[in-house]
């Protein structure tokens, strides 16, 4: 008894060296489990370094040219989004500057706006969006629409003032009730703590899942499969997986725990779990993501290219239904049960439960419980692979 | 006369070996067909709607009951909840029941009669930015129609209709949203998704075909047989049987896809068509160039897939290009998907005409003519080598 369990040691033992060997070989191997991944969080954070996009261009159409509009037009281009850079003298042609794609929206005072204003003839203004391009277009919309609330809230101010009622007393009698936001978890909505903090996990896992395929097919492309199996393995499937997947999930664990240390420590990012937490969350998913690999190659029954191609589509497909732009409860209820199957779903609805919120992890049992289920996923593949390593053979 | 059937043989040649590979099929027949019908179903509902909201009215006065009634009226959010403390609308959201809640203060009735401004506080889960912005503007909405009434209660009674217009709003105002009048997440992110999946797709099979030839060849990058020694014919062969393919899956998104979801589409299908002549031949002539680096089929399913990701927010559709730094700037211009994302929203969603997409049509022109020479330049350097192998 005591003989065969240092057998096991020692075949993991072996075939770990082997692995290790085996990437230190080939540049590819470089390339996914440290180059990619780096250039990625360098690439994400860098894009998204300002946090909130400030300065959209913008355009003015100004038929009106009195000392009121300018002042509205100083107030706009002061604001935090907006840079009023461009002033078009019609509608028409600040339409084609923004179809050539130099502005994502403009403000329209229509002439005679001040004068219908003293008056008492409630004038119309208008600001146009070009919400093809969607967050530059709601960020200008925001700024616009405050803008125009603010003239007419100076308008009924001044007069307010003018019946003799106190600066403070106006501002309550034009604004009686006033919304305050509050942003939770991320006070100064900084969309690279929205974005990159699950993009760039969620690249790693997307390597891990199409590499998990790659690495235990190419027993197989090389022809090595029976060797290994006999051999190395003892003629034990799980032998062989733990020796394949063990070196490469420390390593991506490692590239992970980098991801965590910037995220968290160096920048700062909101979380209220604590770094160790997350990285914790992130072997996990890490995990799941090999688990499901193996699953997909047995299931398969060996057919390489086959299997990696379903997992890059899944994995592609996860960022999507992950609900981290555009939320899942609002996907089609299909989609929404669908959703559970992809690791990084869980990834961020972990992500949200700990390191945004620090909520008790009770509360998220069901993604825990849903990434434990995957990694059971491979048992049920065990038989497969016993079965692929005395009979599947590489498709060229 | 011979040049043009060693062209057609050649690109007969690379047809079969598309075929014979069912990672290519996949590819390059059923993931163009297939992934922007699965992506266009992910955002068809376009925009959040009924965010469940959490109330914790401190108030319980008929002003504050109205500001909740008011708010569950709107198609942002919904109420789903009262709740006596904010401890208890935070206990709500932990259990991921609802996604915002707003609190109304003890005194709101008091400070208002006392002429003072009443805060109304919204507080959102920033899960999502979405939630947030449905959550706020629901309440901002709802706090300025609000304004209006107590306004015209307080100082304008006896007024006119008229009266109460200009004094409640002097000036009014329209926000038109242009070229997605929803506002919706499927019109503004498909069409860099679909042009992305031709790009990637043509580059993943294109890859693998010529991974796939080195493998089967030791390492060489064209088979050894007469037919391949003229590395222009090489090129255009291959071109063609692409070129073909993805013109026709091309269409397709324009057509198919813009008419079952029903995705802005107002851009002339010529024009599209005149567009996608150069984008396909860039992506064409950019994969032949990466292949030369491919030894291993398999491989460039590792090197390509997670590009896309970059790829779609360094083209400034989801990520504002005005706030994109100037190295990655460069790092796009390398890229046609970069340009084509660009000029076909332009096309498909603006109206756009071939002319006020020029700049992005002319960069993918010489995007083609550089990747061209490029792919020339590889195919001239194998046949150089094969031939010093056989001497």
């Amino acid at each position: 008894m005591a003989m065969k369990r240092k057998n096991v040691f020692l075949r993991l033992w072996q075939l770990w060296m082997r692995e290790l060997k085996f990437f230190s070989t080939r540049p590819l191997m470089l390339v996914v489990m440290f180059i990619a991944p780096v250039t990625l969080l360098v690439f994400f954070l860098s894009l998204m370094s300002a946090g909130l996009p400030t300065d959209l261009p913008a355009g003015i159409v100004d038929e009106d040219n009195t000392s009121t509009t300018r002042t509205l037009v100083r107030t706009l281009d002061a604001m935090e989004n907006t840079d009023l850079r461009y002033s078009y003298s019609s509608l028409t042609e600040a339409r084609e500057a923004m179809q050539r794609g130099e502005i994502y929206a403009f403000f329209h005072i229509p002439a005679g706006t001040t004068e219908r204003a003293l008056s008492q003839r409630r004038p119309k203004i208008g600001f146009y969006t070009n919400d093809a391009y969607f967050i530059a277009g709601s960020l200008l919309m925001r700024d616009m629409r405050t803008a125009s609330e603010m003239i007419g809230m100076g308008i009924s101010r001044q007069t307010f003032l003018a019946k003799g009622m106190a600066d403070d007393a106006a501002m309550a009698a034009v604004r009686p009730i006033a919304i305050e936001a509050h942003p939770l978890g991320n006070p100064v909505l900084d969309y690279s703590v929205y974005l990159s903090n699950i993009i760039v996990p969620g690249c790693i896992l997307l390597l891990v899942l199409i590499f998990t395929p790659y690495t235990i097919g190419l027993e197989w492309k090389r022809g090595k499969q029976r060797r290994v199996y006999n051999r190395l393995a003892g003629q034990s499937s799980t032998v062989f997986l733990a020796g394949k997947l063990v070196p490469q999930a420390l390593l991506f664990s490692l590239m992970m725990l980098l991801c965590d240390v910037v995220f968290y420590k160096y920048l700062h990012f909101p979380c209220k779990c604590g770094m160790w937490m997350m990285f914790f969350i992130g072997v996990l998913c890490i995990l799941a993501a090999q688990c499901f690999g193996v699953f997909v190659y047995g299931l398969l029954q060996g057919n390489m290219r086959f299997a990696m191609s379903v997992c890059s589509l899944w994995g592609i497909v996860s960022f999507s239904i992950s609900g981290l732009s555009f939320p899942t409860m609002a996907m089609d209820p299909i989609l929404q049960a669908a959703a559970w199957l992809f690791p990084l779903r869980h990834y961020y609805l972990l992500y949200v439960n700990q390191a945004l919120h620090g909520y008790p992890l009770l509360f998220a049992w069901p993604s825990i419980v849903a990434l434990l289920c995957f990694l059971l996923l491979p048992l049920l593949t065990l038989p497969l692979y016993r079965h692929a390593f005395r009979h599947a053979k590489y498709k060229p | 006369m011979t040049s043009l059937s060693n062209i057609a043989r050649i690109a007969w040649i690379e047809f079969r070996n598309m075929m014979r590979d069912n990672g290519v099929v996949l590819f390059v027949f059923i993931v163009p067909l297939f992934y922007p019908l699965l992506y266009a179903f992910i955002y068809n509902n376009e925009t959040v709607r009924d965010v469940p909201v959490a109330i914790v009215d401190g108030s319980r006065s008929p002003l504050s009951r109205q500001f909740a009634r008011m708010l569950d009226a709107t198609p942002e959010v919904r109420v789903v909840a009262q709740c006596a403390s904010i401890a208890e609308a935070e206990r709500l959201n932990q259990l991921g029941e609802i996604y915002a809640f707003v609190v109304i203060p003890d005194d709101l009735n008091r400070t208002l009669t006392d002429g003072r401004q009443a805060i109304i506080g919204v507080y959102a889960d920033m899960a999502g930015m979405l939630y947030y912005k449905s959550a706020l503007l629901a309440a901002t909405n709802v706090s300025l129609e609000l304004n209006k009434e107590l306004k015209v209660e307080r100082f304008y009674t006896g007024a006119t209709r008229a009266q109460e217009a200009v004094a409640t709003q002097p000036v009014t105002y329209d926000h038109v949203p242009l070229y997605n009048p929803q506002s919706g997440f499927a019109s503004f992110l498909m069409p860099a998704v679909m042009m992305l999946i031709l790009q990637q797709t043509l580059m993943l099979g294109i890859g693998m075909v010529g991974g796939g030839i080195r493998e089967r060849y030791n390492g060489r990058a064209l088979p050894p047989m007469k037919l391949y020694s003229d590395p222009m014919q090489i090129v255009l062969g291959k071109t063609a049987v692409y070129f073909i393919i993805y013109i026709v899956m091309a269409a397709y998104m324009f057509t198919v896809v813009n008419y079952i979801f029903g995705l802005p589409a107002i851009g002339r299908f010529g024009t599209y068509i005149m567009f996608m002549v150069p984008y396909l031949l860039g992506c064409t002539f950019m994969g032949i160039t990466f292949s030369s680096f491919i030894y291993r089929r398999e491989d460039c399913i590792l090197l390509f897939v997670f590009m896309s990701l970059p790829l779609l927010f360094i083209s400034g559709i989801s990520w504002p290009a005005a706030a994109i730094p100037r190295f990655w700037k460069c790092v796009g211009m390398l890229f046609p998907s970069t340009y084509a994302v660009n000029g076909y929203v332009r096309i498909n969603s603006m109206g756009a005409t071939l002319q006020q997409v020029g700049p992005e049509f002319i960069a993918l022109w010489i995007q083609a003519g550089v990747y061209f020479i490029l792919s020339l330049g590889f195919y001239y350097i194998s046949i150089r080598k094969q031939r010093k192998i056989k001497k």
